[in-house]
């Protein structure tokens, strides 16, 4: 190969790579300038809006409304997200560590009902939930959207229990020669290596309240905007009669937690990847 | 993984439906062997379960024991037992007002509703029949601890049975608290949900206010037949074949558009390799609820894709093709436009995560498979087809099929694309709820939250669940097999 050739190569890689990018940031692009635009309603004949202001910004965070109550339901979600991330790290971690590292009776047939509870849809459950939570009156409360979060959150143990089956087992025989117990053993040589697989699991448990609305939708049905998550309530901005006052409210407060999701998610990717593919190829 | 090897062939060797069927026959055979031949004690946990631990002085666990055990026969009697004797018709009473001569008022009488039936029925039946395996598991270790103390062997005070929860049975104490939360917001409620799919229970027959009851398997019937009233067989067929479509098109274009970007990214010649993926990354970084439901709107009839594509002249010339009939291009409104809009919108949403997973292959494969290909006259494609594309497919293959399955019950992109915005031309699709571009799950929201048709929902969901399981099945007998682990060690 020539070295013109290589290069006129070069340039034709890094311009596909330039368009394709182009192409997938417009729509992040144009929630951003959106959201900056003077006036409520959607643009449908421009991509840059025609007069620029911070109002949208202004109004979503400091003027509620019976629609917008974005600083209450960004309480809530906190709130929820916290104690779902706390719970549901443990639980993760607790089932994987048991399956990773402990050989018991029984222990292939509950990874075999755990792959089979999955395939089921998740709504199906989750209707019935609604009528369990609603008969000891935890529909609508922060408490019950805590449990829907959490509850079965052990079953996503696998990532997890991918990244502990690379941890040389001779590490925790050596603990054992030591005369720790199992417990001494989980708490004090595998939980300190497994770090990265840690921060994964608190992240992505604590993005769960942020980005679901489904599950939300179904619990949360009173009506009321203050009970709200930021998911429900800036989807309940779209209806049909709502969205020519508050589209660009809607992409403000998109953007506003679309940034801390968004930098959360860039420091989880690198470990996602790490628990699809490393788990898998040490086996 | 050493470990991983021995357990695959032992699973070969004996078949886990034997193995499972095997040990609880080992169980009912221990029970039967210490109530036979048990002491006194023994016989006496057969009604109060500390019984036999007293006589061994083992006197704080037999007392918690005992505890568990009147708590277990109180819940019962109080509440347990009613729910399951009504489990059987789900209720008879229905509500109605009753004059009461008391307070000379219209009363709601003392009514049945079905659904408490059958929420606390099930669960009951659920905590009996746990009550009654620790019961026998009981006996069993009481039975135990008798042929220890005859063999003179050291039995177990109530301190190093505390200790042995942190050691041999740590495992216990890690999975109680998590493995309850499962049971309890999820094996529980599918069992209801799968219990409603054998009752009437819809808008019709909505406690409180009216009782549903068993049908048996007539909701299975309404769903495979088709008739002028009900349309639910010709909806099923409809929806199940776009599902399955919709699931090898997004699981395909996303997995090979993934593999294309990461292989473009990762080439030698790109400068800037991180900034390229950061910037991928950035755009699967916003929640799913706001890029979609923004680029409903973009795609909208009116919106400014719409109109971009009439200030290009695109809109004129599909119509002077004859491919659309309206004066815009109907991306997300016309049943072929949108299930075009919607999966080329599912490869900007999916491409970046597989481009992740790929890159983290692609940086994994050993250097020395592709160096001795150079050597032996490969070109670059002849690399890519024997050894880059092989070792993928090894590594991604469990993922590609959960990627499968999850793209059948993928909810998101397709209810917040076109909620609101598509509505169905088909009269036979309307009349039960369904829509062209319906997945099985979101067909099923829609009948739960529009229609209250809770019967025919679960219904839909055991089918989900049915195909979802077929494919895996059929995908890790076939496709992925235990033999080609050592390929690429």
């Amino acid at each position: 190969m020539t070295g013109s050739r290589k290069i006129i190569r070069t340039i034709i890689h890094h311009l596909i790579l330039a368009i394709l990018a182009v192409v997938w940031l417009v729509p992040i692009f144009w929630l951003v300038v959106t959201s900056f635009s003077g006036y409520d309603g959607m643009n449908t004949s421009r991509f840059f809006p025609a007069t620029w202001s911070i109002r949208n910004y202004s109004r979503i965070l400091f003027e509620s409304d019976t629609v917008s109550q974005f600083p209450v339901w960004f309480k809530n979600t906190l709130i929820i997200a916290i104690f779902v991330c706390l719970i549901s790290t443990c639980f993760v971690l607790m089932i994987a560590y048991v399956m990773s590292c402990m050989r018991f009776k029984g222990r292939k047939a509950l990874m075999n009902i755990a792959v089979m509870l999955q395939l089921f849809p998740g709504f199906l459950s989750m209707i019935a939930i609604y009528f369990i939570l609603k008969s000891i009156n935890l529909t609508n409360s922060h408490i019950g959207m805590i449990f829907v979060y959490s509850g079965g959150a052990g079953l996503g143990y696998l990532v997890a229990k991918g990244f502990f089956d690379t941890i040389p087992t001779s590490l925790r025989e050596a603990a054992y020669l030591e005369g720790a117990s199992e417990a001494r053993t989980f708490l004090t040589i595998v939980l300190p290596l497994s770090r990265p697989i840690i921060v994964y699991t608190v992240i992505s448990s604590f993005l769960v309240p942020w980005t679901d609305f489904v599950f939300a939708k179904i619990i949360l049905n009173s009506g009321i905007s203050t009970d709200w998550t930021v998911a429900i309530g800036l989807y309940n901005m779209l209806n049909r009669t709502l969205i020519p006052t508050y589209f660009s409210r809607f992409c403000a407060g998109g953007v506003l937690v679309g940034i801390p999701i968004g930098i959360l998610f860039v420091i989880m990717q690198k470990f996602y990847v790490e628990g699809i593919t490393g788990g898998s190829v040490k086996g | 993984m050493g470990i991983g090897m021995s357990e695959a062939k032992t699973k070969k060797e004996n078949n886990p439906v034997a193995a499972f069927f095997g040990a609880i026959g080992n169980f009912f055979r221990e029970f039967g062997e210490a109530v036979a031949n048990g002491d006194g004690a023994v016989k006496a946990s057969l009604i109060v379960m500390g019984a036999g631990y007293w006589k061994r002085k083992q006197i704080v666990k037999g007392f918690l024991v005992t505890l568990l055990e009147i708590a277990v026969i109180l819940y019962n009697v109080l509440i347990g037992f009613p729910y399951i004797g009504q489990l059987g018709h789900l209720g008879t009473v229905e509500q109605a007002m009753i004059y009461n001569p008391e307070t000379m008022k219209n009363e709601v009488n003392d009514y049945d509703n079905s659904l408490l039936i059958l929420l606390f029925g099930v669960i009951s039946l659920c905590v009996f029949v746990v009550a009654i395996l620790l019961w026998m598991a009981n006996v069993r270790n009481t039975y135990h601890l008798q042929k220890k103390a005859a063999a003179g062997k050291h039995i177990n005070t109530f301190k190093e049975d505390l200790n042995s929860m942190i050691n041999e049975k740590f495992h216990f104490t890690l999975l109680a608290l998590p493995v309850l939360g499962i049971i309890v917001f999820n094996v529980m409620p599918l069992i209801v949900m799968i219990c409603v799919a054998f009752t009437n229970y819809d808008q019709n027959h909505m406690p409180p206010a009216a009782l549903f009851t068993w049908v048996g398997i007539n909701n299975f019937k309404t769903l495979f037949t088709t008739s002028i009233t009900a349309t639910f067989g010709y909806t099923f067929w409809k929806i199940l074949g776009w599902t399955l479509l919709w699931a090898v098109l997004a699981t395909a274009t996303t997995y090979i558009g993934g593999i294309i970007l990461s292989l473009i990214i990762n080439s030698k010649t790109t400068k800037l390799k991180k900034m390229w993926r950061t910037l991928f990354v950035a755009s699967i970084s916003v929640p799913q609820f706001v890029s979609l439901l923004l680029l409903r709107n973009f795609f909208a009839n009116n919106g400014i894709a719409n109109t971009f594509c009439s200030s290009i002249g695109l809109t004129d010339l599909l119509k002077n093709l004859g491919w659309i009939t309206t004066e815009y291009i109907p991306f997300l409104t016309d049943p072929v436009w949108a299930k075009i809009t919607i999966v080329v919108i599912n490869i900007w949403v999916g491409v970046p995560y597989l481009m992740l997973i790929a890159t983290g292959v692609l940086i994994n494969i050993p250097e020395e498979l592709k160096e001795s290909a150079k050597i032996d006259g490969a070109n670059a494609f002849q690399i890519f087809r024997k050894i880059t594309m092989p070792y993928m497919l090894f590594i991604t293959g469990p993922y590609l099929v959960t990627q499968f399955t999850a793209n059948i019950n993928n909810f998101n992109v397709i209810y917040l694309l076109t909620q609101d915005i598509y509505t169905t031309t088909n009269q036979k699709l309307a009349a039960s709820q369904g829509k062209e571009i319906d997945l099985l799950v979101t067909w099923l929201y829609r009948l739960t939250s529009e229609q209250y048709n809770y019967k025919m929902a679960a219904v839909i969901g055991i089918c989900v669940f049915v195909v979802c399981a077929l494919v895996t099945l059929f995908a890790f007998n076939f496709l992925i097999k235990g033999d080609k682990e050592d390929t690429f060690r």
